[in-house]
């Protein structure tokens, strides 16, 4: 693995890093994980073999919150790399005011998540909020957001979707910016259409881009917390209640830390199985790529 | 080294040692530090000043926490699981007492208090401060479930659920209000207590003999109630995401004619170019005929860390805080509740606070949620299932029978939960 002492002596100080950062948390958790930690043990660790492990696999609640999550980090990150890709292409075109217009679409993701969530719980209100107040005067009936289990879930990715659009505009704004113009200005001699150029040029150059938007964006979502928390309480009934607010409750609420470890490490491999999947398709898509993107 | 080197840093060296001396020379007061939510922190500044200028061996002080409960709880248990937590004294919601008592976070008050320091308590105060035999906890500001009514629509409070649900609809008929009924319904602590007034209105029990009992007729009823507000339209939907705030907000406006809250609201409800100044009354929860109207208990009382090194420093704080001058003060300045008899028996608090007989009496009223260590969990069973049938995603029944029967393998899976 290392050529040389040398390199290994240099790679030391991340290794560790990531030891005490990483690997050390995750070895504490697979230890509770294996004991019982509760209010009722005074805290004290008392070991209880694959006992966890057997409640996780019949927690009803934990795949119920398991397949919420999914559909929140499914939905809200699908929208946002459309709509950050659209919005990326946009501030990339030669306008007028262009930093400004950068800046301004910065802002939602420089706000604080609490802070948005607060704001969108207001603006969702039902029936005081700006929404149910524009819908009053075109004599639509108020509806109630956060308050019906088949639609609060669709406002929790939509307060998401405004918040984090923005980072994945500006990942992939950098992206586009260091594709060559010279491509371009060769594919419209060629004859080539707008449209041509974008499938052809800029989705695959921007690829690696929109891996790491992904990767990024996927693992944020899926640890969800904070805007949930916040905005609906995991309600109503339990229909936005995601696997990072079940183990928040398990541990500070119940202070049951074993089972709280336990969720976490479930939730943690499915994590690790999607990202590996991730993994291999950027291996496969950069493998296919023969274009490296000319000059820097 | 030059010799201006060695000069600096000889005059560094005895300014340093000079300045040591002073910090020590100076008298050591006990440091004593409670965590308290933001609107308690604010509210006892004064009431701080007066003691560290009393007791000049402490310097008290008062850690501003979230506003949120259970942010507050979060902050606690984060400090006290590190171990070494930074507070020696710390302001506690009434349903933390046995989780803490049990995590052994707690010092018990019995030896520091003596045998009579209850008896000063208003009834209904008194209770939620022990478990398992001993005092954990002296209760600093009373807090009860309240219903408020608009006395400038009708003359009395209905007192059963039948007379809150027609006078709720002559009202909304007649155009008056928008909706007859507000309260907290959101999947949070808050729906617990809601619904615990209901149950025991309805003449059910959370536990019955230290057993969950939610899957009788009268549990079951009483969720159904609650839903049957939401069909009848005396309740809008919203209410399944409904918390203080949001309930307060439509009463203030007008919009409801009863709206379920704690007593903070009465000062809300009544501050000068408040559109309902004077036009609201209290009541506790309507009931069943024969059944008890009963009030939620939610007080707050300060408790000491067992991991404080300033015990009895901390304890003169404690007391200090509590005392019936405090009291007095917290209520005239404040609005706050008291929790001693004295303190509301007080004349001149009474001329200041008409209200005051009225808290009294619905503190009366009291009812504790379970006590026991795993509160948390059984509540949160609760109110997710409760808040599914507010939202009318399922019936009464079978919601209940879930719920009962995830409380009791709760029950098992933890050895009882008393």
């Amino acid at each position: 693995m290392f050529r040389s002492r040398q390199q290994l002596w240099l790679m030391l100080p991340a290794l560790a890093a990531l030891t005490l950062i990483f690997v050390l948390p995750i070895a504490h958790y697979l230890w509770l994980s294996v004991h019982t930690q509760t209010v009722l043990t005074e805290l004290k660790p008392i070991p209880a073999g694959a006992a966890q492990w057997i409640r996780l696999w019949n927690d009803s609640r934990f795949w119920q919150d398991a397949w919420q999550t999914l559909r929140f980090a499914g939905f809200s990150v699908t929208t946002e790399m459309v709509l950050g890709l659209a919005i990326a292409l946009l501030l990339n075109q030669p306008l007028r005011g262009k930093s400004s217009l950068r800046l301004i679409s910065l802002l939602p993701w420089a706000l604080p998540t609490t802070v948005m969530a607060l704001g969108w719980r207001w603006i969702f209100n039902d029936p005081y909020g700006p929404i149910n107040q524009a819908l009053h005067w075109i004599g639509v009936a108020p509806v109630a957001f956060l308050a019906n289990p088949s639609i609060t879930w669709i406002a929790t990715v939509w307060a998401d979707t405004w918040k984090t659009t923005p980072f994945v505009a500006l990942l992939l704004l950098a992206g586009l910016q260091n594709i060559p113009r010279d491509l371009y200005e060769a594919a419209q001699l060629e004859g080539a259409s707008a449209w041509q150029s974008l499938w052809r040029i800029t989705i695959p150059l921007l690829t690696p881009y929109l891996l790491i938007a992904l990767v990024f964006r996927l693992a944020q979502a899926l640890g969800v917390f904070d805007l949930v928390q916040v905005l609906t309480g995991g309600g109503p009934a339990g229909s936005t209640e995601s696997l990072a607010l079940y183990a928040y409750l398990n541990a500070m609420r119940f202070l049951d830390f074993g089972y709280s470890a336990t969720v976490m490490l479930g939730a943690f491999a499915g994590l690790l199985v999607l990202c590996s999947g991730l993994a291999g398709l950027w291996w496969f898509t950069s493998s296919r790529l023969s274009i490296k993107g000319g000059e820097p | 080294m030059g010799r201006r080197g060695w000069l600096v840093g000889l005059s560094c060296l005895l300014g340093s040692l000079l300045i040591s001396l002073v910090l020590w020379a100076q008298p050591r007061k006990e440091p004593v530090s409670i965590l308290m939510p933001a609107p308690f922190a604010d509210a006892t500044v004064e009431l701080v000043e007066t003691f560290n200028r009393e007791h000049p061996n402490i310097d008290l002080t008062v850690t501003r926490g979230p506003l949120e409960t259970e942010a507050v709880s979060d902050l606690a248990i984060s400090s006290l699981l590190l171990g070494n937590s930074p507070y020696d004294v710390l302001l506690m919601d009434v349903t933390w007492t046995p989780k803490y008592a049990k995590a052994g976070w707690l010092e018990p008050l019995d030896g520091w208090l003596g045998d009579d320091a209850l008896s000063d308590l208003a009834p209904g105060a008194e209770l939620g401060n022990a478990f398992d035999g001993h005092l954990w906890r002296f209760p600093l500001v009373a807090d009860m479930g309240l219903l408020f009514w608009r006395t400038d629509l009708m003359d009395a409070p209905p007192r059963t659920p039948a007379e809150l649900e027609a006078i709720s609809a002559s009202l909304q008929q007649q155009g008056r209000v928008r909706w007859g009924y507000v309260w907290q319904g959101r999947q949070y602590e808050g729906l617990s207590c809601t619904y615990l007034e209901v149950l025991r209105g309805f003449g059910g029990r959370w536990l019955r003999d230290g057993s969950p009992a939610l899957d009788s007729p009268e549990a079951i009823a009483a969720s159904q109630w609650l839903r049957s507000l939401v069909n009848r339209g005396v309740t809008p939907p919203s209410v399944a995401n409904m918390a203080e705030p949001e309930a307060l907000q439509a009463f203030e406006s007008g919009d409801a004619a009863f709206m379920r809250n704690w007593p903070y609201a009465w000062a809300e409800l009544n501050k000068p170019g408040s559109v309902l100044a004077g036009k609201v009354g209290i009541a506790t929860m309507v009931s069943l005929p024969g059944e008890p109207h009963v009030a939620t208990q939610g007080s707050w009382g300060l408790a000491v860390l067992s991991g404080s090194n300033h015990k009895q420093a901390a304890v003169e704080a404690l007391q200090f805080l509590t005392s019936t001058a405090a009291q007095k003060e917290l209520n005239l300045n404040w609005g706050y509740t008291p929790t001693r008899l004295s303190v509301f028996e007080d004349p001149e608090l009474i001329s200041a606070n008409p209200v005051l007989p009225e808290l009294q009496a619905a503190l009366a009223a009291a009812v504790l949620r379970p006590v026991t260590p795993i509160y948390a969990q059984l509540s949160d069973l609760l109110y997710r299932e409760v808040n599914t049938v507010i939202a009318g995603e399922i019936a009464a029944a079978p919601a209940m029978e879930t719920l009962q029967r995830n409380s009791v393998q709760l029950e098992r899976s933890t050895g009882g939960v008393q």
